[in-house]
């Protein structure tokens, strides 16, 4: 039956929906007048609002808690540390609350207090305050206290704190720069709960309040969705160019389109493929990622089935990578790491004969190997990406190019929540994983040695490697950056002779900011300071 | 005499099926907790070993107090128990990723999904249910054929890529949209009452607050709107096309009353059961979460939670979204429920 719509009520029941979709349009009108865009001062940038996108995996604020990637951008805004470093150089230790000196076999850091830096309440930062920060993050035992492993905290005086560690430790002025040591207002914490053990509850408080001497205070902060700064008017050092910055949890793509839209002015997690054919408004700073990407082989006999503990196959598979070509995927910016320090860090070497892909080769160390076509299954975690590279399409090329040398590689993706497990649990034949570094020193990739937990992921063993073992000794007991150096250039070089551990690449990290921004920094350990983008 | 015997209250046929449909929703609550914790626990891989960092995994001491604080070295019938203990208190756990209590992540996230889902509904209702019952009584017109197409367009096109494209659109190239987030950068949130900030702008009186909010839900609303409109459109149109022909309606007709009396007291309501079935879906799924869209517009709300808890193995904030979910679904199952007892005496009756 079809109803004659010569009614009145009918009519007005159209009219009714016209004037809703009519009531849309126009609140999408009052949206395209409404503010889009950041707010401008005629007085300058130091009134202005600076806009960051960022894919969070921000968990806290609490440095004591923080060892994410965007808890280190919060982090380095809020709260200074004892030493520093400038710009995106981490090969070089400044000042920063306090200056120091070591003695000759790296076992006593001595640090002096250097100038007035005082916290956003006014009180002055005190030598009691750095013990107490220190020792906080040894106390909650989460996830940076490793970071002080070892260490005791002393107050000498009023100006002198000492770090004494177990064994020599030329790494300790790399690590005092991370955003998880910053210094906290130990007055302020102790009445909000905050101890040096395991019982501190000053979490909450701090993911309300900032309690620091850096540039900038903590002005609101969602996990979820963004966390904004106001600047610390008694901080000590030159004044950011922006009085208020938002740091926003925006993905990857529509961090594109905000960023060519110039309703932000920074956006931090594009990959290679989403900087390609941006316009000209936006300025692409690139740079290759410290993290790094391997694939190892267990050594394990229970888990190699007799192939990937072949010393004969692992060579195999080091001269059959088309390293070139995964660059080229990887896109601009990325690079061969010559071992398993990244190229920013000391130490690190470009190349290595070892790992230079040869087809001929690689099909004569297989043939040297017996293998026999086994299929050797490949894992990885499918569901994230390196500075945007997905780990499914280099196990897909790599899969290939080791097919040419006449190996047969069975994929076997995983979330990885789930892969982590078996990783950790050294149960996984073979496969890519990254590494990103704790702080900038090669002592840090110590882990990747027989019997160390890296080491143990690929089923190696302590004992099994002695040259390997040796060469890690002897650049962990090495003294002063020469002789650091070339220790560590040597362990890399051992390794790759008889490891299996195969470095691949390092992906090309991207900051793309608009016209507006004139400088920026990528810094390896806390990616930006949003205090000296200018 | 005749003596009078005293009963006790005698309850009518509607309160006594609300009684039983409220004693049915608590059951299914109970049954939901027991559902999200088993699924919970069943996925196969361990919450301490991802939601602590490389180093602190390979720490013993750390990782056994990880799985102390989240109580996890306890028996799972345990654990269960101690999470119901929990919810009678109100406590959900505490996020591993966010170290908050997880109500308290909800608290925040739920009120923007909600923000958004009430503007999509009231929209949709009215532009879906007035185009679905438009398109009915103009049967294999060219308005309905015009409304079925695009209805059946609305659902069909992906809610990601309408998100992107319409993002791309009206924010990049028209500029008739702002970006990202429920307010601009530059504003702060209004006090919080309701978590909603259009309302707690207005509450305020912060009127410029509310402006800039209001233009935030408009793109994402949009969206949304025409995957919910064009739902609404298809189930609306075939609710009044079967009552159309039922003889009370021909009788109707046949009284002379004017169509537009006919359409809204006899049309209209012998619809409205199954129309108000598909809007307490839509609502529901609405109020629960829209992943894709949330993610796109960087919306903060239940549904970005959910995915952030989900790929992190954060498993209390998993079960508390479930929960909130579930308690979603079943609140508005029992309202329409209600609805329908009101509607139809049958159905209370029944």
């Amino acid at each position: 039956m079809t109803l004659k719509m010569n009614g009145t009520g009918t009519r007005r029941s159209l009219r009714i929906t016209g004037l809703v979709a009519l009531g849309l349009a126009s609140v999408l009108a009052v949206s395209a007048c409404t503010d889009n865009s950041v707010s401008t001062s005629s007085t300058g940038a130091a009134d202005k609002t600076l806009v960051i996108d960022k894919s969070f995996d921000l968990k806290t604020s609490d440095p004591a808690r923080a060892f994410e990637l965007t808890g280190s951008i919060v982090d380095k805004a809020l709260y200074e540390t004892v030493l520093d470093f400038e710009g995106s150089d981490v090969t070089k230790v400044v000042p920063g609350i306090a200056s120091f000196e070591e003695n000759a076999d790296n076992t006593v850091l001595t640090l002096t207090m250097t100038g007035t830096h005082t916290f956003s309440d006014g009180s002055p930062v005190t030598a009691d305050d750095i013990v107490f920060s220190l020792q906080r993050v040894q106390g909650i035992a989460g996830n940076p206290s490793f970071l002080l492993d070892g260490v005791t905290v002393a107050k000498v005086d009023d100006k002198t704190v000492t770090l004494t560690s177990a064994t020599s430790n030329p790494a300790l002025p790399f690590i005092l720069p991370n955003p998880s040591l910053g210094i906290v207002n130990s007055k302020v914490l102790q009445a909000n709960g905050g101890t040096t053990g395991a019982d501190d509850a000053a979490e909450a408080f701090l993911n309300k309040t900032s309690a620091g001497s850096g540039p900038y205070q903590l002005e609101s902060y969602d996990v979820t969705t963004k966390v904004a700064f106001a600047l610390n008017p008694k901080y000590a050092g030159d004044k950011p160019a922006y009085s208020r910055v938002v740091l926003e949890n925006v993905e990857g793509p529509t961090q594109k389109i905000n960023v060519q839209a110039g309703s932000t002015q920074v956006a931090l997690d594009l990959n290679a493929d989403q900087v390609q054919g941006m316009d000209s408004s936006v300025t692409i700073k690139k740079d290759a990622s410290p993290y790094l990407i391997y694939s190892w082989y267990n050594q394990d006999p229970a888990v190699a089935g007799g192939v990937t503990n072949n010393a004969d196959f692992v060579k195999a598979v080091r001269q059959g990578i088309d390293y070139d070509k995964l660059l080229s995927i990887a896109g601009e910016g990325s690079t061969q790491p010559g071992g398993m320090v990244p190229s920013q860090f000391l130490g690190a070497i470009t190349s290595d004969p070892a790992n230079v892909f040869d087809l001929d080769k690689a099909k004569a160390s297989l043939a040297a190997s017996g293998y026999a076509g086994q299929p050797v299954t490949f894992s990885y975690p499918n569901d994230i990406t390196v500075n945007g590279l997905q780990m499914q399409t280099l196990a897909e090329a790599i899969q290939s190019q080791l097919k040419d040398v006449g190996i047969t590689l069975t994929l076997a993706p995983s979330p990885i929540s789930t892969f982590l497990d078996a990783f950790r649990a050294g149960t996984l034949q073979s496969g890519i994983m990254y590494w990103g570094p704790d702080y900038p020193d090669p002592a840090d990739y110590l882990v990747f040695n027989p019997g160390e937990s890296l080491g143990l992921r690929a089923g190696w063993a302590a004992g099994m490697s002695p040259d390997v073992t040796a060469a890690a000794s002897a650049a962990s007991a090495a003294s002063g950056d020469d002789a650091r150096k070339a220790a560590y250039e040597t362990w890399q070089n051992t390794a790759n002779a008889s490891g299996p551990f195969i470095p691949v690449i390092q992906p090309g990290q991207y900051a793309v900011t608009t016209s507006e921004i004139t400088s920026l920094d990528l810094n390896p350990v806390w990616t930006v300071n949003i205090a000296d983008i200018k | 005499m005749p003596v009078t015997l005293r009963r006790g209250p005698h309850l009518g046929p509607l309160a006594r099926y609300i009684l039983i449909r409220f004693g049915i929703s608590i059951l299914l609550i109970f049954g939901v907790t027991l559902v999200t914790f088993t699924l919970a626990n069943l996925v196969p891989a361990d919450p301490a070993q991802a939601a602590l960092g490389e180093r602190a995994a390979s720490d013993p001491a750390i990782v056994a107090a990880f799985r102390e604080a989240q109580g996890l070295d306890k028996p799972v019938v345990t654990q269960y128990l101690l999470y119901i203990a929990h919810l009678f208190q109100g406590n959900l756990g505490t996020s591993t990723q966010s170290h908050n209590p997880v109500s308290i992540d909800l608290s925040v996230a739920f009120p923007a999904t909600a923000e958004l889902a009430l503007f999509v509904i009231v929209f949709s209702i009215i532009i879906g249910v007035g185009l679905g019952t438009w398109a009915a009584i103009r049967q294999n017109r060219f308005s309905d054929q015009l409304f079925r197409v695009l209805s059946l367009v609305g659902i069909s096109i992906p809610t990601f890529w309408l998100a992107l494209a319409a993002f791309y659109v009206f924010f990049y190239q028209l500029h008739w949209a702002p970006g990202t987030g429920r307010l601009s950068a530059s504003l702060q949130a209004p006090p919080k009452v309701t978590g909603m900030y259009t309302i707690d702008a207005l509450v305020a009186g912060q009127y410029t607050t509310f402006f800039n909010a209001l233009s935030h839900l408009v793109l994402p609303g949009l969206v949304l709107i025409l995957y919910t409109v064009g739902l609404l459109v298809r189930f609306s149109r075939s609710a009044v096309l079967d009552v159309l022909n039922q003889e009370y309606v021909l009788a109707a007709r046949a009284k002379g009353l004017s169509p537009a009396r006919v359409v809204f007291r006899y049309v209209l309501r012998g619809a409205s059961l199954p129309i108000l079935t598909i809007v307490g879906l839509a609502f529901g799924s609405l109020l629960s979460g829209t992943v894709l869209t949330e993610q796109v517009f960087g919306w903060g709300g239940i549904g970005q939670y959910a995915y952030k808890s989900a790929t992190t193995l954060d498993l209390p904030a998993v079960m508390g979204v479930g929960l909130v979910v579930g308690v979603v679904y079943i609140l508005t199952n029992f309202i329409i429920d209600v609805v329908y007892g009101v509607i139809d005496p049958r159905v209370r009756v029944q």
